[in-house]
């Protein structure tokens, strides 16, 4: 097949001017190259085959096979794919920045219609995978792209996966924990869309805050932190609950009020953030009825994205799984700048912050897992001072839960690559 | 699988049989005729069902490894992609896509144990290597949408409980170009339909409910 092989080299070579390299992703390298077709600036992922000999890479197989069905303008295009030197190519439109960069540059004001303008097309994104029944099951703002006239589209489907085939048992161990919906948390195999509802709702938090909402380290804690928020969920609020096959029982803690822990959101944006964290999987609303909702008809009226306030393109960290790379390197800024501390001086108690040690231990008693979890507790003071001083790395798939990953038929050939 | 057919790449993708019935031009210097071609690609099909019963995979694993083959064979020719590699790189591919992975060398040893012959030796690089002009051939769309969900509905709807000899009947279905052609559900009422007349059972107010095309059934005989 040297004839085949000449064409394909042929191709990047003609179609595709390779630039600089952007970054290094989960199974790859990301560089960007101006497709001389179309003129197009565009992002191409390159696959490493497996050392396994297992082929095309699972994961990124995935993203092909879900990619080319879902064509939407808040869904990150897959323009082309080619193999070429034994590696498989993936050419995806070139996104400038995403929106995990956008929460956390400190110049950035972002109003309130730019975080509707934001949600909405997360939700526009979402509701048009689950109208195609994709779940994509890695909601989170380092994987919402950000493109050059603002426009916002969903990326890495590379957990994704089709439901709606009834009986049918999925892993819990997706999403990134912070964006881990209660249901996966105590260990749902047959779930749906809903959990992606909840980490939009995460997302929505983040946006409003400016810094992760729910910042648990470790399934356990996490799951404190959301009861921490809303209140142990009561039977009549999740009837389900108990059949759920890690559930345990949690010591029964109120909520806070909601007005509290957001005090600049207006009422129809809480009202919506209330109905996307309902615990009942099959009482959140859907992605389509947020869309619905007053919130996006009552003023004001979303921002145009071309509008939107963004970072200046940097160097470098332009592609979603790039600035999850550098991140892992030194520490993370993620606790607000204290100037937004000063504005909402209610939000005690949901960051391991320094300055608030003490209550984030009383409040640590009162979460406090079933006994059964006991032996294992380590103080929750020690936890924290650690944190005070370094705030917790965001984890992230890849990171956290690959050994655990590993191990589910699932995932069976997506080995680390970088351990 | 649940998604919707009507925007899917299946859809868009449908051919005319005058279409699919075409030997390539490398094959036809060979001197195969249409009539091998369908024999050949029959054979495969069957290659890649038995292989499945030694690896256990689901039967729309199966179903869609052999859409897969189907497929190629209407862009490649048999000369350059020799089906004996293809079946098997077509199940790896399939089973991948439909999230049931089987590992390459289960395969390999599963060819290697069902032919003793030369000619079906391949080594795993040799199916990585298909792989990879699979996918392209394929021109990277995996997702492909089977008769038998629509089959359980369509069965549950006109009350009938023939599911196993349907079942049986859409399974053969696999061993024609039927998938390229017409969309799944019309297949499933084709075998429905032959059940029927099979067994004697009295449809015809369900099906002219239905009011769709039947012309498909007289290509299921």
């Amino acid at each position: 097949m040297s004839e085949v092989d000449h064409l394909l080299s042929k191709k990047v070579a003609d179609r595709y001017l390779k630039r600089e390299v952007l970054g290094e992703g989960t199974y790859g390298v990301v560089y960007k190259a101006i497709d001389t077709k179309t003129g197009q600036t565009v992002a191409i992922k390159k696959i490493r085959l497996g050392k396994q000999k297992e082929g095309v890479n699972f994961t990124a197989l995935r993203e092909i096979k879900l990619l080319k069905e879902l064509k939407d303008p808040n869904i990150i295009e897959l323009i082309d794919a080619f193999p070429h030197k034994g590696n498989l190519h993936l050419v995806f439109e070139f996104m400038e920045t995403d929106l995990e960069a956008v929460i956390r540059d400190r110049n950035i004001v972002l109003s309130p219609a730019d975080i509707k303008s934001y949600l909405q097309m997360t939700l526009k994104g979402l509701a048009f995978c689950h109208k195609k029944w994709v779940l994509h099951r890695d909601m989170k703002p380092n994987n919402l792209l950000i493109g050059p006239r603002g426009q916002l589209k969903l990326a890495d489907f590379g957990l994704a996966r089709i439901f709606g085939s009834p009986d049918r048992r999925f892993t819990h161990q997706v999403f990134a924990r912070w964006y881990r919906a209660p249901e996966l948390l105590f260990g749902a195999k047959a779930y749906g869309p809903a959990v992606d509802v909840w980490a939009a709702a995460c997302i929505f938090a983040e946006l409003l805050l400016r810094r992760p909402f729910l910042q648990g380290n470790s399934d356990i804690d996490q799951l404190g932190k959301i009861f921490a928020a809303f209140g142990t969920p009561k039977p009549s609020q999740w009837p389900d609950l108990q059949y759920l096959p890690d559930y345990v029982e949690y010591q029964y803690v109120t909520g806070q009020p909601l007005r509290q822990l957001f005090p600049m959101a207006s009422d129809d944006a809480l009202d919506l953030l209330l109905k996307m964290f309902m615990y009942d999987p099959k009482a959140r609303i859907s992605a389509q009825q947020a869309l619905e909702h007053r919130y996006f008809s009552s003023g004001p009226p979303p921002t145009e994205p071309a509008s939107l306030p963004r970072p200046p393109p940097k160097k470098e960290s332009m592609n979603s799984k790039i600035s999850d790379f550098n991140q892992r390197e030194g520490p993370t800024v993620l606790s607000p700048p204290r100037k937004s501390r000063r504005v909402m001086p209610h939000r005690e108690g949901f960051e391991g912050n320094a300055f608030q040690i003490d209550k984030v231990e009383d409040r640590a008693n009162e979460i406090r897992p079933a006994p059964s979890e006991r032996s294992e507790h380590v103080p929750m003071s020690i936890d924290f001072s650690v944190f005070g001083s370094r705030p917790p790395s965001r984890p992230t798939i890849n990171s956290v839960d690959r050994s655990h990953l590993k191990r589910k038929l699932d995932l069976e050939f997506q080995l680390p690559e970088e351990e | 699988m649940a998604s919707n057919f009507w925007t899917s790449s299946h859809y868009k993708q449908l051919l005319d049989q005058e279409e699919v019935d075409v030997v390539h031009p490398l094959d036809r210097e060979k001197g195969i005729n249409l009539e091998d071609f369908k024999l050949i690609k029959m054979h495969m099909a069957n290659y890649i069902g038995k292989l499945a019963q030694n690896v256990k995979v689901r039967q729309r694993v199966v179903a869609t490894a052999v859409t897969y083959m189907r497929r190629v064979y209407t862009k490649k020719s048999m000369t350059e992609y020799d089906p004996r590699v293809v079946a098997p790189t077509c199940l790896y591919l399939a089973s991948k896509a439909e999230e049931s992975t089987v590992q390459a060398r289960v395969l390999v040893y599963y060819t290697r144990k069902l032919y003793s012959d030369e000619k079906y030796r391949y080594e795993i690089k040799d199916i990585l290597e298909m792989e990879m002009k699979i996918l392209e051939a394929l021109n990277y769309y995996l997702v492909v949408f089977h008769p038998y969900r629509s089959l359980s509905q369509l069965l549950q709807d006109a009350g009938m409980n023939d599911t196993q000899i349907c079942w049986g009947l859409v399974n053969d279905t696999y061993k024609m170009d039927l998938i390229l052609i017409h969309p799944p559900h019309l297949i499933a009422l084709a075998c429905i339909y032959v059940a029927s007349v099979l067994k004697d059972k009295e449809n015809t107010a369900w099906f002219e409910e239905l009011r769709v095309d039947m012309n498909v059934v007289s290509l299921q005989s």
